[in-house]
């Protein structure tokens, strides 16, 4: 068990530097951040000293372990626009992202987990028919567009829920709907074959046989097994949802992370751009690493080192 | 084949398919309006069946009194251009990869699965970001930006296809036979592992369509004066409260497209290699 | 009579057609009494005991005619709550054949030896954990106390078994229906479970069914023994006289393929051929085509023929 999470660990490392490299060398295809920093005007000297002063004039590969070295120790440069440290930028907004993330994670599980098990109970059932045809919708609807809907009938129409702005519940709604929406069909499907083969094991049907009442058959007994594998899967949701998270909270002028990247890519903050996308790719490595951690939580067996 | 092939076919969504295939191929002349033509004194004109609508402009006209109908066909032109190549590159990129490493094994195999692993460890959202930061965005950023994000799905699944052909016998044989490499590869492997290619590039279909749609929403993708399905839904976000239909509509022919799409996928799978149904 | 069944018919309605599982059997079990149902896999005894609980798989199985009455009590007719509250658990307990597979990995086990004493009723909060630790006492289970929060990959395969057996015996059922509780068992562990349903019985008095393909097992736990074939029941006795003179065809064949200490090395025998489709049973006597003393009257159904006190078979050369 420690051996393979060392392992994980080490490979999460490696993906985290991959990921910087990439971000580094993309950077480098719009040309010469210098054009940026300077005003179109400056002098040929002054451009020499800041390409200097920078480190610009070195090797790439240089120029990379540089950004690296900064990088570990919090250094992304200031924000070309807010005039502060990118990263501060990063880590105020940090919460509400996450924030975000998790509503949306919980309202997928909050729809998931009773349409799944229903579909298992009432296999073949309207319950199951009907969540099946949600499934091929869902998968089929852009979450972006989702969001929009949601705010021309719950907002628009109907006036029941803010369109934007973050601090109140009511707030949190509509965003948290619409990213929590896309993975709700693939874990319903999940909890729905867990749930399947748990039904049909013979400790449930022991259990009936002893007169448990079928309420907790399913609600208690059957759902805590038919959980490890919907439960073991939630890092790679909440990885997911960080991706998302880019276009909800622009839709609802969320005070995200991903709000600010994007209104970073159209000012040419880079700064903050990379930023962001380093951390949202730390995140994102850290929530699968957790995966394999979060098993043993849920799995007596492997708590136990079996 | 012959008739059997063809049992069970989901011709709805065929047809949907059909129908955008056509509307991108016809291009200008099956359009009822120039897409881009002005007329401001039907702005905001609603769909037919609401009151002030006409079949003059049968799904309603956007806050330029552009036609909604005309746009949408129109759209479907960059969904599928962005489709075909998006897929083109990563399928091809992404078959290499795999038949090389799981043919060959060893380091290349290992750098192959460690980059897949790098690929994975950024969104792909963000990639796209940090791409359309660096560059000009448009239709090309996005096709880059999918090729980057899906060639590794492609990789892996070719790869372990190729890890289970080439011990089998005829493998074997043919390299004990002194059958060059490359012909193994055209001959051997490539007939083996066309089957599953053709079910996952349809499958991918819809999500390069969500995924494009998503970027030129965001302004990262398509850009003006060019039309796509997730630039008017982000044309229309702006006038929200004066015309819901232009919000609706291109969401709509988004969602037919995508469901016809991946139903037709599920279909092709279950036909061709229904070893993969855990996709 | 603590149990009576009369001419239990149980149905499986597949896709084939209809499949007449329990075909019309009949037997009774007394107060402390241990009944040995005794056959091959797929000759209908364990539906025969799931039909006493009603658990029949679901949309398939079902109780098509006949009896089943518990001290007097019809449960045929009884409805599902009523099954759940007082029948399942509380007067008629199971014991299922794969201790590996019996108890839910992810619930402490006293949890789950807890979960019928706190469903029936019977015992709440401090009552229920001492109430555990009693009845893990009474199947043997070492330092029960100390093991409560622990799960069922920490025991031995034996060990389940007891833990099964004390959630079936925590309500102290009248009627307890143990189906191969031995069959995935070692050797050695089969005789401590046997041993253990023993002492059970002795304890409390139920009435025990034992479903089991070893005529062994079941001699040695059994006073009357119920040999079923295609369905039916074609010999049912006291052990004693089953096996001193066994009068099925069947019965004999069965009892010539138990390899036996102290006598001379014999070949196993099997029986040659296989049972009959049950979707479309033939007619006449179900053993007919395997029969080695097959006659022309053997394609109308057998009469039952008592031949001792409780001893009797379902055989035309009886008659």
């Amino acid at each position: 068990m420690s051996g393979f999470f060392t392992r994980r660990l080490i490979q999460g490392v490696i993906s985290i530097i991959g990921a910087s490299m990439i971000i580094f060398v993309i950077s480098r295809l719009s040309g010469d951040p210098i054009l940026m920093l300077l005003p179109n005007d400056a002098p040929a000297s002054m451009i020499e000293e800041t390409r200097r002063n920078l480190g610009l004039d070195k090797p790439l590969w240089v120029q990379y372990l540089i950004f690296a070295q900064n990088a570990l120790v919090g250094d992304f440069g200031n924000s070309y626009r807010w005039k502060m440290p990118a990263l501060k930028l990063i880590l105020d907004r940090l919460p509400a992202t996450i924030e975000l993330a998790l509503s949306g994670l919980l309202f997928s599980v909050a729809v998931a987990v009773p349409v799944g098990v229903m579909s298992a109970v009432h296999r073949g059932g309207w319950i199951d028919r009907i969540g099946r045809v949600f499934a091929m919708l869902g998968q089929a609807m852009p979450a972006f567009w989702v969001g929009l809907l949601l705010i021309l009938v719950f907002a628009i129409k109907l006036n029941w829920l803010p369109a934007f702005g973050h601090g109140s519940w009511a707030q949190l709604v509509l965003p948290a709907i619409s990213l929590g929406w896309y993975p709700v069909a693939a874990q319903t499907r999940i909890v729905r074959s867990a749930m399947l083969d748990v039904l049909d094991s013979d400790h449930i049907r022991l259990s009936r046989a002893l007169g448990t009442p079928e309420r907790l058959i399913i609600w208690k007994y059957a759902l805590r097994n038919a959980a490890v594998p919907l439960l073991t899967m939630l890092g790679v949701y909440f990885a997911a949802m960080l991706g998302g998270a880019f276009v909800v909270e622009t839709i609802f002028a969320w005070p995200g992370v991903g709000r600010t990247v994007v209104e970073a890519v159209f000012s040419r903050d880079f700064p903050v751009v990379q930023a962001g996308v380093l951390f949202t790719s730390i995140l994102f490595v850290m929530s699968n690493l957790l995966v394999d951690l979060s098993y043993g939580l849920v799995d007596p067996r492997i708590r136990h080192g079996r | 084949m012959g008739a059997s092939m063809w049992r069970g076919v989901p011709w709805i969504p065929l047809a949907i398919l059909a129908a955008v295939g056509i509307f991108a191929a016809g291009g200008e002349w099956l359009l009822p309006f120039d897409p881009n033509e002005l007329d401001l004194g039907s702005a905001f004109k609603p769909p037919f069946w609401l009151e002030g609508g006409d079949f003059a402009n049968p799904l309603g006209a956007d806050n330029l009194g552009r036609d909604i109908l005309s746009r949408i066909m129109a759209g479907s032109r960059v969904s599928v251009i962005v489709a075909f190549y998006a897929i083109l590159f990563s399928g091809g990129i992404g078959a290499i990869a795999g038949m090389i490493a799981g043919y060959f094994g060893g380091w290349v195999d290992t750098l192959l699965m460690r980059l897949i692993e790098i690929q994975q460890s950024v969104p792909a959202i963000a990639l796209a970001l940090i791409l359309a930061a660096a560059l000009e965005p448009g239709l090309w950023t996005v096709v880059v930006v999918i090729v980057l994000t899906y060639w590794a799905w492609y990789a892996r699944i070719i790869r372990g296809e190729i890890m289970a052909l080439k011990n089998r016998d005829y493998i074997a044989f043919a390299r004990v036979a002194g059958v060059g490499t490359p012909t193994i590869f055209v001959r051997h492997l490539l007939p083996n592992i066309f089957n599953t290619l053709v079910v996952l590039a349809t499958l991918q279909v819809g999500q390069v369509i969500l995924f494009e749609a998503s970027l030129s929403f965001l302004g990262l993708g398509i850009q003006q004066p060019d039309i796509s399905w997730g630039l008017m839904l982000s044309d229309a976000r702006q006038y929200i409260t004066n015309a819901w239909w232009a919000i609706t509509m291109p969401g709509i022919a988004i969602m037919l497209t995508c469901l016809a799409s991946n139903i037709f996928g599920d279909w092709l799978r279950d036909r061709l290699d229904p070893q993969l149904r855990q996709l | 009579m603590l149990l009576s069944v009369r001419d239990l018919q149980t149905h499986l309605h597949l896709k084939r057609g209809v499949l007449r599982a329990v075909d019309g059997i009949s037997f009774d079990v007394a107060e402390g009494e241990t009944l040995g149902l005794v056959g091959e896999s797929g000759s209908g005894k364990t539906l025969t005991g799931l039909s006493l609980l009603r658990l029949l798989p679901k949309g398939s199985g079902r109780i098509v005619g006949g009896s089943i009455k518990l001290d007097g009590q019809e449960l045929t007719t009884l409805s599902e709550s009523a099954l759940a509250r007082d029948i399942r658990g509380r007067k008629i307990a199971m014991i299922m054949q794969d201790p590996m597979t019996s108890l839910n990995p992810v619930f402490s086990i006293g949890d789950q030896v807890g979960s019928p004493l706190r469903n029936h009723d019977i015992a709440r909060g401090a009552a229920l954990r001492s109430a555990v630790v009693d009845v893990l006492q009474r199947v043997r289970l070492p330092s029960p106390a100390d093991r409560l929060g622990d799960y069922p990959h920490q025991f031995s395969g034996g060990q389940r078994q007891r833990i099964v057996a004390a959630m079936a015996i925590g309500c102290t059922p009248r009627l307890l229906v143990a189906d191969e509780p031995t069959t995935a068992l070692d050797v050695t562990i089969q005789v401590q479970i046997i041993n253990l349903l023993r002492t059970i019985q002795a304890d409390t008095g139920a009435g025990i069914i034992l479903i089991t393909h070893d005529l062994g097992v079941a001699a040695s736990l059994c006073r009357r023994i119920a040999v079923m074939y295609a369905g039916q029941i074609i010999e049912t006795g006291p052990v004693r006289a089953i096996y001193r003179t066994p009068s099925h065809p069947y019965t004999k064949a069965l009892l010539a393929a138990i390899p036996r200490l102290g006598a001379k090395r014999t070949r196993l025998v099997a029986i040659a051929g296989q049972p009959p489709s049950l979707i479309d049973p033939p007619s006449g006597c179900r053993f007919a085509a395997r029969c080695t003393q097959r006659m022309d009257k053997c394609a109308e159904a057998p009469p039952t023929v008592t031949l001792s006190d409780g001893h009797s078979a379902a055989c035309w050369k009886l008659v």
